[in-house]
This record gives C-alpha cells, structure tokens and sequence, in this order.
C-alpha cells in the first residue's frame, strides 16, 4: 500500500476527512473531526495500522508566554541590575494562522506496510476534549495523561485521567501557550 | 510434641494485602522510579508506576531556545545513549529546513550511535546483572565502556552529553588516528562479547531467573506500543533502522535480532546480539566511508525555520525515538514533542507484573531498560 | 559510640590535660570516619551514570573506602546526582532526614548546584542547596568520576578537622544553611 491508495481507502471509508498537504513533512497526515475519530481509528487498525506511535497536542493561540518560565532577573552578578534581558518574547510571526483552538495529533504505523498516517482532530482551547483511544490501544493510556496532564486535553472514556509528571502543586498545564507559573515553596 | 510447621493456620489469623512503595529512592529502579505494589503473599495484584520524579520541562523549554540550543537539551533524556537523541532532533530539523547532510557526516553520525548502542547496551548487560544477583558482569561491561567513552572523549570532549551530532552534519570531522583507535577497540570488543555470553547469557542461575519470566506476548506488545529491544524480544520485527533508513542504515548490512517467547531472557539476549550487529556496521562504514565534507553548506548560526511540521524517528538504544516539531517561523521551535521509547514502554509495567512473584519485580523492571531522563523528560 | 562522643567532652575538659586528651581523640574518630566514607547509592539524573563509573573498574572508589549503601540509615554521605526535581524534592528531604549524623551532602553537576541547563524550568529546585545543606559542589554537566573522587577528597579534609567539643559539626552547623520549607 503507497501513501495514496491510503489515502483513497480511508477517504471512502471516513468521508469527512480531509486531507493536509501542508501537514507533516513525507507522511499522510488527515485532519478528521472529532466524533469520527474512534470510527476512523478503528478502520485503520483493522487495515493494518496496528502499532499507535504517538499522541500528542499543539496549542495554536499564540507565541509562548514568557511568564511560563521561572527565572531570577538578573543572572549575572558581575553586571548592573537588569543588564541582561534573559529569555526573549516570542513574538508572533505572520504568515502562520495563530487561533484559539487545539490539534490533539495521532500517529499511527503499519509494520507490514512501513507505512505513517498522522491524524489531527482540532477542539476548543476552553474545552478541549476528545474520545480516549485507550479500549483500541493501550499505548494511548499514559500518552493521554501526559497530554492532559501538560496541555489540558480531556479524553473521553479514558479510565484514569490525572497527572503523571507534574506534581500537585504545579497549577494549569505548563504546555498551553499561556501558562503563568505560579511560584510554589521550592521557587 | 505437636507438629507446628505443618499445622492449619489458626482461626484466628488475619491475612491482608499490603502495600510496598518501590523507590523513587531505590538501587533497582535505575533513578526516580516509584511503583506502588499491592501484594498478597508473594504475589502482587496490584503495581502503580508512578513517575514524574525526574520531569524537568524539556518541552517547555525548547519553545524558547534556538534550534541549535535545543540539541543541547536532547542530550539529556536518553543520557546512557545521547548520540541517537541528537540525531533525531537534527533530522526533524534538517527536514524542516531542507538541509542535504553530506554522506561522510552520514556515515560518521551512523558510527556513532552504533557506538553509543553498544555502551548503553553494556551499561544495560552491567547493571541487569546486579539486579539479578551477579555484580561481576558489571565489572567487566564497565571496562569495556570506559573504553567507548574514551573514543567518545577524543573526538568531542565529553564522555555522556555529546552534543556532537549537530544541525546540519556533525561537530568536528574524525581522523584516522581516531578511526585506527576505534577498529583497535572493535578488534578488542569481539572476543568479549563471546566472554559475556559464556558470564551470564548461559548461566543457568541467570536463564532459571529470566527465561520463564515477564513473559510479553506479541499482542500485547503491539497493543501497549512497545518498540526497541522490548518489542523485538517479542518476536516482532520493527527497527526504524529498516523501516525508514536514515543516515547510513540504507548502505550497510545487518539483522535484526529477534527473540522467539518474550521473555525476560529474551529481551536480554536481543541486546547482547545486537552488540555484535552494532560491531558490523561500524566496520562495515570505515569500509565504505570517503573523505568528504562533515557539515552541510549555508547552516544559519541563528536559523529561522519556515512554517511546517516535521517527524524523525530513529532506533535509539531503548527504542523508537520520535520528535515531532512544529514551526510557526520564528527562532525555536513552536511545539516539540518527543516521542519517548521509555515513558511508552515502562506503561506495560501495570499489567506485567499483576500475578507475579515479588522476587521477579526487579528481573522484569530491568529487563525493560529504562532510562528515566527520557521518562519524564 | 553516642554516649563516648556526647559524654566525653564534659567529663575531659573538666580534668587538667583534658583537651589534649580530647584533641588525640579528634584524630582518631575523624581517620576512622574519612576512611569509610559511605555513600547512599542515589541516582537522580546523568550524573548518576558518572557515579556508577566512578564505582566501576577504572576508577574503583573501594580503595577511598567508598561502599555504596542502599538505605539511608547506614549512609554518612549523600551524592546528589542530578537534577531536582519539584516532585522528588520532598522524598530527597526525607531521606537526608533519615540519615544518622554526622551527615555529609556531595552536590554533583550543575543541575544539583543551581539548576543548570533547566535554570528556568517550571519543574526544577535550582540547586539543591535551597532544600538541604551542602558540604562540596563539583562543577560540570556532567562531572567526570575523577571530580567525583576528588570530591571525596576534600570532603575527607574537613572531615579530619571535625572537632569533638564543637559537637562534630553535627545537627547546629550543618542546618545553619538550610531554609526550613516545610514550614
């Protein structure tokens, strides 16, 4: 199976898909909608797509805030106070379509094809959820909580969605872009 | 006199499950692991991985650092095997900035994580030793990865963070006296990995302890994500090495080992085996390998990526190793997102150790070789 | 031992001759702790690796006296090596709490120092030293084993002038440089 015969299958079988040319570079990547995304999954797996990679998000809102990150105005000791601006803003860059919404991104692989599929399904910043992948696989337990537990992504279904790597006292999901760090005991 | 040893319990005796906390501070786990047993007897019913003990934001942190300062942070989440890291965050970057590596920084990036493997697969066969009970093999696969770290040393200074492969080709070109080293090593390495086998590999202390153990079926494998060594000793044939080559892994020759039950021994074995693979494609490039450039032409010193997306994915020592980077244009990176072999293997851990011996916690925890630098992140 | 070493300084000072008596005993005890210097085998992050190297054959820390200890309640000297993270700051409290004293802290690499490639994380303690007291610094991301061992060294030079009527530089001195934040 070639990349387009792929694509024509999984097109037949989930008509709302859509395909992204301008999506991760050399591999199919398919923009699906929410509510299909088990069905869609749940062919691929069928047709061979039986190893789930990875499962991540993007927040799209804006360049990252600044304020995310913890740091001691003045590093260096040696210069006058406030010489050295530390860690610059990003600022945004046109020509990329910064909007309030999330890309929740799915990876799939074929063993026997050698093949990847990407699936993107975009949410709402203020509620971004999505159906949890874990009866089809179980890889996607842990991904999910990292991806909730970072960027605030609610999986539907999933058993046990609570934090895995960032301790209770961290406030908010340190990878949205407008995460404020709130300084805790240790800061 | 009555026989207390064998007499019934008494009515009167209460039998409860209890509850062991493995770590984070413990000689077995290799780091900040923390598992949650429930036991009954000598049985565990229940295991709760708990990490995090080691998340130190990696991900944040390469939203405001350029892409060449990025490289710097990969080297620290798979840090017993840095090479593969490095390489994989350059290949994400290099797609997306549609830089041609010339084919001697190619072959050089190739001897090097080949290398790396072998040191982190030594560091492996040492410390999985101890925690079945023998503390000599330890001995024997640090002498041999001091020596590796010394090649490591010669040619970029450091001995565990490397930040040698860099965006674009590599940091310096090798020389002959470097190379002439390392075919001494590899002259040196061959006859020890025999010695290993004979140490440990066929020890029936060692085989009683891990052959019939942790035993990971092919579905479950596939199902919880697997991949590396852990997958392979499965019986399942994915190395990202063949499925996409890069760098040189397209001109060289090699198998892939493959284990047959999925056994703790297996697992182990995979590794030994690929030792000697590994050993093959670094002679196999020194064969191949003509003077030429080491880093690509028109590198910027502070690269402005265009807007796009782009996965690499390598065969690191523990297993498939991906970044995926977004990029809105600017300096660094908008997103970067490493796809860690450790963080998606040791999830198997819930369901592997449900129904198994207390003793066997440590022979199925090590024989996934986890490095939790790359757990957490 | 608790008894000769909290008892012992009264009783001597008291008689005549008693500090020199007290000074020969300093030599004695202090030999008998530089020389079985034994560290928790805590591994935190990369340094951890060097530490092991640092055990293994080419540098074989046995003939310092270093013996690796798994349990903190037979340990004189913790190594931390690596980064400190939020979420493992509690238990390394915790454990170096459970240490009996004197006890002795190796901060080893630049994470454990003041946080070093992660100076700004969310997630890092920046140096370990804003938890509990250290005792040597060694410089490096990470360290190589003979920084480690040299460590060792210099903390076998302040051991030698631990004194008995000053307590051992025990419980008052060494928590003078922590900060109390689990209060």
């Amino acid at each position: 199976m070639t990349q387009d015969e792929l694509w024509a299958q999984l097109s037949a079988a989930a008509p709302k898909a859509q395909k992204i040319d301008a999506g991760v570079k050399g591999y199919l990547t398919v923009k699906l909608a929410g509510e299909d995304l088990v069905k869609a999954v749940t062919w691929l797996k069928q047709h061979g797509f039986d190893y789930l990679d990875m499962i991540t998000a993007v927040d799209y809102s804006s360049p990252v805030e600044v304020k995310g990150f913890v740091f001691d105005p003045n590093p260096n000791h040696f210069l006058p106070e406030g010489a050295t601006p530390q860690i610059e803003a990003p600022t945004k860059t046109p020509g990329f379509t910064y909007r309030d919404a999330m890309e929740v991104v799915y990876c799939l692989s074929s063993l026997k094809d050698r093949l990847k599929v990407f699936i993107k399904v975009e949410v709402p910043r203020a509620a971004a959820s999505v159906q949890s992948l874990v009866a089809l696989f179980k890889a996607a337990d842990w991904q999910e909580r990292e991806v909730f537990d970072l960027l605030g992504v609610r999986f539907e279904g999933h058993p046990n969605l609570s934090k895995i790597l960032t301790p209770e006292f961290i406030q908010g999901h340190p990878l949205r872009k407008d995460y404020v760090h709130v300084p805790d005991k240790f800061d | 006199m009555t026989d207390t040893l064998h007499a019934p319990p008494p009515e009167d005796i209460k039998t409860d499950e209890m509850f062991i906390n493995l770590g984070p501070q413990h000689p077995s786990t290799h780091g900040v692991l923390r598992v949650g047993l429930t036991i009954s007897g000598e049985m565990i019913t229940k295991a709760v991985p708990d990490v995090g003990y080691l998340h130190r934001g990696t991900e944040k942190l390469a939203e405001v650092r350029g892409y060449h300062h990025c490289v710097v942070l990969t080297d620290r989440w798979d840090y017993v095997a840095a090479m593969p890291n490095n390489l994989v965050f350059c290949l994400a970057t290099e797609k997306l900035f549609n830089y041609q590596v010339p084919e001697r920084a190619q072959y050089i990036r190739t001897i090097m994580c080949e290398m790396n493997r072998i040191a982190s697969h030594l560091l492996f066969f040492g410390t999985y030793g101890i925690d079945i009970g023998a503390f000599t093999p330890f001995l024997y696969a640090f002498r041999e990865r001091e020596l590796v770290l010394d090649l490591f040393e010669q040619i970029c200074g450091a001995r565990l963070t490397y930040n040698y492969i860099r965006i674009g080709g590599v940091m310096v070109d090798v020389d002959d006296k470097w190379v002439a080293k390392c075919r001494e090593f590899l002259e040196y390495f061959k006859p020890r990995l025999k010695e290993y086998e004979t140490l440990l590999s066929y020890n029936p202390i060692f085989m009683d302890r891990t052959q019939t153990v942790g035993i990971i079926s092919k579905e479950d494998a596939m199902t919880w994500g697997l991949s590396g060594p852990n997958l392979r000793g499965s019986g399942i044939d994915y190395d990202a090495r063949k499925f996409e080559p890069y760098a040189a892994y397209d001109k060289v020759k090699f198998d892939v080992p493959l284990g047959k039950t999925g056994s703790c021994w297996d697992r182990y074995n995979c590794r030994v085996q690929e030792m000697y693979q590994s050993v093959s494609i670094v002679e196999q490039c020194f064969e191949q390998m003509k003077p030429g450039d080491f880093m690509a032409k028109g590198v910027a010193k502070v690269p402005k990526a265009p807007i796009g997306e782009a996965y690499a994915h390598v065969e690191g020592a523990r297993g498939n190793l991906g970044i995926y980077l977004v990029s809105d244009g600017g300096q660094s990176p908008f997103r970067m997102h490493v796809r860690a072999p450790s963080f998606i293997n040791l999830a198997i851990l819930q369901e592997s150790l449900v129904g198994k011996k207390v003793a066997d916690v440590i022979a199925i925890l090590g024989s996934i070789d986890i490095v939790l630098g790359e757990v957490d992140r | 031992m608790g008894i000769i070493l909290e008892k012992l300084p009264g009783v001597t000072s008291a008689l005549p001759g008693g500090e020199l008596l007290l000074t020969t005993a300093d030599t004695v005890i202090d030999w008998g702790r530089k020389s079985s210097v034994w560290p928790l085998t805590f591994g935190l992050a990369c340094c951890a690796i060097e530490m092991m190297g640092a055990y293994a054959s080419r540098f074989d820390f046995d003939r310092m006296g270093v013996i690796p200890r798994p349990s903190p309640r037979q340990a004189d000297v913790m190594i931390v090596a690596g980064t400190v993270v939020k979420k493992m700051a509690d238990p390394i409290i915790q454990i170096y709490h459970q240490m009996p004293e004197p006890r002795f802290v190796i901060s080893m690499g630049s994470c454990a120092n003041c946080g070093g490639p992660y100076w700004d994380s969310y997630s890092v303690v920046k140096g370990v030293d804003k938890i509990i007291p250290v005792d040597v610094y060694i410089a490096g991301c990470p360290p190589r084993p003979e920084a480690l061992q040299y460590a060792v060294v210099k903390l076998q030079e302040k051991m030698m002038k631990m004194k008995l009527k000053n307590g051992f530089g025990a419980a008052p001195q060494q928590e003078k440089g922590s900060r109390d934040i689990t209060a």
